[in-house]
């Protein structure tokens, strides 16, 4: 494989179909494209037999070519991000019950007395840090 | 059906000729070279992997060195330390000789884990001691990634050299498995880059929602406990020390609590996080016995000896979940499981110790994100 050595960087995923395999997709498909063009030629000029051989290999052309794509397709869906999924951090003010909920910053950790009760004087406190539940029906 | 199939191709006429000329080609070409074509597609799919997992490894590495410039505050650039230290490997002690082994290994991992400590500090020379914790893990998810690249990339490379199927086979039987283990540990960098609760913490979650508002102390290197009144026993509960990413040393410090109460601990509860099977919801919760406590076996090793020394029964209370769950950032079923787990230890204080026992509670896990 290009580019899997240490030095050879690139080999990145996203990568389609490569300019020879293009090449034959697009030779298959001309030829695959005339031999049914051929078949239902010989459909009209009554030679069913020799219709049925075009048609034969005008289908297998073009099986092969959705194969072929289909490969392609494969190795370019494996491209595969690091997942980033959204968390959720939630305070709760000890002395009045004010529930407030917001997205996770850096520094939030579960008991920690963060940010003041904007209904009374006490300080709010983070008592749940978690995957926001979407995320799972999302993916 | 045959005979109508086989008038498509009858054997005198000239294209009918090339037709089976062409069949008993491929069919000869097929009988010599099917393993060589079943090795070439398993190698096309093994290299697809690839791919994606030098992308994630990828990731992981500049991750690390973005975090570690943010945190850190370095004064050069920490690319080669972290470079370095991505190749960082354990040499396990022999086991010929089995007798004796766990205290070597357990010297080896303390040895490891002042290193990567001291390691972290110097890279990151601003960071707090939670921070330097939170950069030890995320260091270290980004080494496994590593680790899993560069095994992957050899079975791969040495199979296209030898083109042997058996070599390749090796590694694109257990592909899926690995695979699920490389998403776990991707979904680690966020989490242990931000200092978020993961999937593992749900134990010392437990413990912690036990202890929060009780005055807690030391109880062993990166142990603190609190005395805990619960239905007229004493608890002494554990865990690690957070809210940095930190496993801290349960053997030791539940040695340390045995000895301190000398006798009067009747019961030793251990909550931690468990691999479910396929098919089973995550956050069930399951009872059992024994030390529920992964790793390489040292402190689980250390509970027993001292459980065993005191004849104090270990009961386990295990939260289940996935693989996948269990560096990734808490899910909220998981967090909710650790209520779950708290009724179950409730219940087994109440059914089997009486008043004015001394029962230990142990909250294992990565404790990132989660105070006490």
């Amino acid at each position: 494989m290009d580019g899997m050595g240490e030095k050879g960087g690139a080999g990145y995923p996203g990568l389609s179909l490569s300019w020879t395999t293009l090449i034959v997709v697009v030779v298959i498909g001309v030829f695959s494209i005339f031999s049914l063009y051929m078949g239902f030629q010989a459909y009209g000029s009554e030679r069913p037999e020799q219709a049925n051989y075009y048609i034969i290999i005008g289908t297998t052309g073009f099986a092969v070519m959705g194969y072929m794509f289909f490969r392609a397709r494969a190795l370019t869906s494996t491209r595969l991000e690091v997942p980033r999924v959204y968390v959720i951090t939630t305070l709760e003010c000890p002395q009045c019950g004010l529930k407030r909920i917001r997205e996770f910053t850096r520094g939030d950790y579960v008991f920690k007395d963060d940010e003041p009760c904007t209904r009374c004087e006490g300080a709010m406190t983070i008592n749940r840090i978690h995957r926001r539940e979407e995320e799972k029906a999302k993916r | 059906m045959f005979p109508s199939v086989g008038q498509l191709f009858p054997p005198n006429s000239d294209i009918g000729m090339v037709m089976q000329m062409l069949f008993s080609l491929t069919f000869i070409i097929y009988l010599f070279y099917a393993q060589r074509i079943q090795s070439m597609t398993m190698l096309r799919q093994i290299e697809g992997t690839l791919r994606k997992v030098k992308a994630i490894r990828d990731e992981g590495r500049s991750i690390s060195i973005q975090t570690i410039n943010e945190i850190g505050k370095p004064t050069s650039d920490p690319t080669p330390d972290v470079e370095r230290f991505l190749e960082h490997f354990l040499i396990p002690p022999v086991s010929l000789d089995p007798a004796g082994i766990v205290g070597k290994l357990e010297q080896l991992l303390d040895v490891r884990e002042n290193k990567f400590e001291a390691e972290v500090r110097a890279m990151a020379p601003s960071a707090s001691d939670s921070d330097v914790n939170n950069l030890e893990n995320l260091l270290e998810a980004a080494l496994a990634l590593n680790i899993y690249y560069k095994v992957i990339r050899h079975f791969y490379l040495l199979g296209k050299k030898t083109m042997n199927i058996y070599v390749i086979m090796q590694i694109h039987m257990i592909l899926p498995m690995i695979m699920r283990e490389i998403k776990a540990f991707s979904a680690a960098l966020q989490a242990f880059k931000e200092g978020m609760p993961i999937g593992d913490g749900v134990g010392a979650l437990t413990a912690a929602k036990l202890m929060h508002g009780h005055p807690w102390k030391e109880v062993g290197k990166d142990m603190v406990a609190a005395q805990v009144p619960m239905s007229g026993r004493t608890l002494v509960v554990m865990k690690a020390r957070g809210p940095g990413g930190n496993v801290g040393k349960p053997g030791k410090a539940i040695q340390n609590v045995l000895n301190e109460w000398k006798g009067r601990v009747t019961a030793i509860i251990m909550i931690d996080a468990a691999g479910k099977l396929e098919g089973e919801p995550t956050g069930d919760i399951a009872e059992g016995v024994g030390a529920a406590i992964g790793g390489a076996g040292v402190q689980k090793f250390m509970i027993e000896e001292a459980a065993k020394a005191h004849d104090v029964p270990l009961y386990a209370v295990a939260i289940k979940e996935d693989i996948s769950h269990v560096v990734a950032p808490m899910e909220e079923v998981l967090f909710d499981a650790a209520d779950k787990a708290l009724e179950t230890v409730r219940r087994l204080i109440e059914e089997w110790t009486e008043e004015d026992d001394v029962v230990v509670i142990a909250g294992i896990g990565n404790t990132v994100g989660i105070a006490q």
